[in-house]
């Protein structure tokens, strides 16, 4: 997957239309959707694959208000699937309208938590039985948590002042792991020369991508040397 | 049995979650002589106020005996916030497929020794299991977990040993503490299993862990302001004022909510 690009021309946010659009067709997903909030600069962030008529009955009835996807979903810490939602008032509101619609109330959502209390939620829905629908999140769920927080970062970060306070802060340990990848070294002898396992090699790989909104190592390390931090060879 | 409590299924456990902070006061408090705040006998931090997610062993009662505490390293964690002395100044690590483990703990007052099921060290790899499975399940591959040379030899014994640790030892109170990785992977949980043999599910649904005589005892009251709200909308006249009456619901869930796990 591509990650997304920092591009401050994109006033309406396409570019993060078109990663929710990547993730759908690469998942076989009906839909997938983000909502966040950053209490830095008092801002909400909303985008997603649903079509039109869908987005604007749920914005014309505030239903964001209301939603427990937003409200409930969003404050664990593990995905939070559907099923597990109380089928409250609340609930009962918002997916019966879905439902007329064409949208699936066989759903999860990721919570996603940045530094500075700022909170999003990446949902993915398909229509499918239940054991269809396990097995599929089975076998994608590590690569939709990368996804999530890709996302909720870059979102974040694309105001300027949360980029500040976000700047990608790298330990010495991640940069020279990077460093000697960039080398072409691979995890095993990275560990060999570090004289730490290679799990610990990749851990730290996983956490520089992370800051520097890589979703690959090749595209962490484009962006750790334009950043300075390390030197091509 | 572990039980797992996050802010989805909070409001059903709050008198489970009241014990187990009880239990952290005695072993972190009491016991271990860590630099915790105990205030009327339940140890609380900010990151309780977070809402982690918590996996909590329960005995055939229902009662608490064992917990450990998740929490996201891309948000705020014990070792961005606080345990930065093991990490020597450096930031800490920050991946969607890395979670957090704090306080740790099982209730040695009212297990026993030996290996049976009411034993400390069946609890012990009961919630080791637990954790690395909920984390995996979760699509997370490994934890980062902060604990004390005392707990390092536990997971050492267990089969549980870390593969690495990230920074140095440092001093928390009377005791040092440092900071270990597990990999959450089948090896690593067929390891303890083998070692524990525990060969069942250790997960306990909701709704069979509501039905234990300790928990099914203690209820779980709705605090007026939520008998209030539920009211309003059932007496809604319209699609309008039934809405309004859930923004209401919705807007108040703070303090609808927290007021049980308080009061319990």
């Amino acid at each position: 997957m591509d990650p997304i690009e920092p591009d401050d021309a994109d006033k309406t946010g396409r570019r993060f239309r078109r990663f929710l659009d990547t993730v759908r067709e690469r998942f076989e997903l009906d839909h997938v959707a983000y909502a966040g909030i950053n209490p830095v600069t008092g801002t909400s962030h909303g985008f997603m694959t649903y079509d039109i008529d869908w987005s604007s009955h749920y914005l014309e009835n505030k239903f964001y208000e209301i939603d427990p996807v937003l409200h409930k979903a969003r404050q664990s810490i593990a995905p939070v699937d559907w099923a597990r939602l109380e089928r409250g008032a609340e609930f009962q509101t918002v997916f019966r309208d879905a439902r007329a619609f064409g949208i699936t109330d066989r759903g999860l959502t990721i919570p996603v938590r940045g530094p500075f209390g700022d909170v999003g939620g990446f949902s993915v829905l398909r229509d499918c039985p239940r054991r269809e629908w396990e097995m599929l999140l089975g076998g994608i769920i590590g690569e939709l948590q990368a996804a999530a927080v890709h996302m909720h970062d870059t979102i974040i970060r694309s105001e300027p002042l949360s980029r500040v306070l976000n700047a990608p802060s790298l330990s010495t340990r991640e940069i020279e792991i990077l460093q000697w990848t960039a080398a072409g070294k691979s995890q095993q002898d990275i560990g060999d020369i570090l004289s730490i396992s290679h799990r610990t090699v990749e851990v730290h790989l996983r956490s520089a991508r992370q800051k520097l909104q890589a979703l690959t190592t090749p595209q962490a390390i484009g962006r750790a040397i334009n950043l300075g931090l390390i030197y091509p060879r | 049995m572990i039980l797992v409590i996050d802010a989805v299924n909070k409001p059903k456990f709050a008198h489970v979650l009241d014990e187990m902070f009880r239990l952290r006061a005695r072993v972190f408090g009491d016991r271990l002589g860590w630099q915790v705040e105990v205030v009327d006998g339940r140890e609380r931090d900010v990151f309780d106020d977070l809402d982690p997610a918590y996996a909590v062993g329960l005995d055939e009662e229902g009662h608490v005996v064992s917990c450990v505490r998740a929490l996201q390293t891309t948000g705020p964690h014990m070792l961005s916030d606080v345990f930065f002395d093991i990490l020597d100044g450096e930031p800490p690590l920050r991946s969607a497929s890395l979670w957090e483990s704090t306080r740790f703990c099982v209730d040695t007052q009212r297990l026993g020794r030996g290996r049976g099921r009411n034993s400390v060290s069946y609890a012990t790899c009961e919630l080791m299991i637990a954790s690395l499975e909920a984390a995996k399940r979760a699509g997370v591959s490994d934890i980062v977990t902060v604990i004390d040379p005392v707990m390092d030899r536990v997971l050492k014994r267990s089969g549980n040993a870390p593969y690495d640790y990230v920074g140095r030892q440092a001093d928390m109170g009377k005791v040092p503490a440092l900071a270990a990785l597990l990999d959450c992977t089948d090896e690593r949980i067929e390891r303890i299993r083998a070692f524990s043999g525990i060969e069942t599910d250790v997960f306990i649904p909701d709704e069979a862990a509501l039905l234990l005589p300790a928990i099914a005892g203690a209820g779980t009251r709705k605090t007026p302001l939520e008998d209030y709200c539920d009211e309003q909308i059932a007496t809604a006249c319209n699609a309008r004022e039934r809405i309004d009456a859930m923004r209401l619901k919705a807007a108040l869930a703070d303090r609808v909510r927290s007021h049980s796990d308080i009061s319990a």
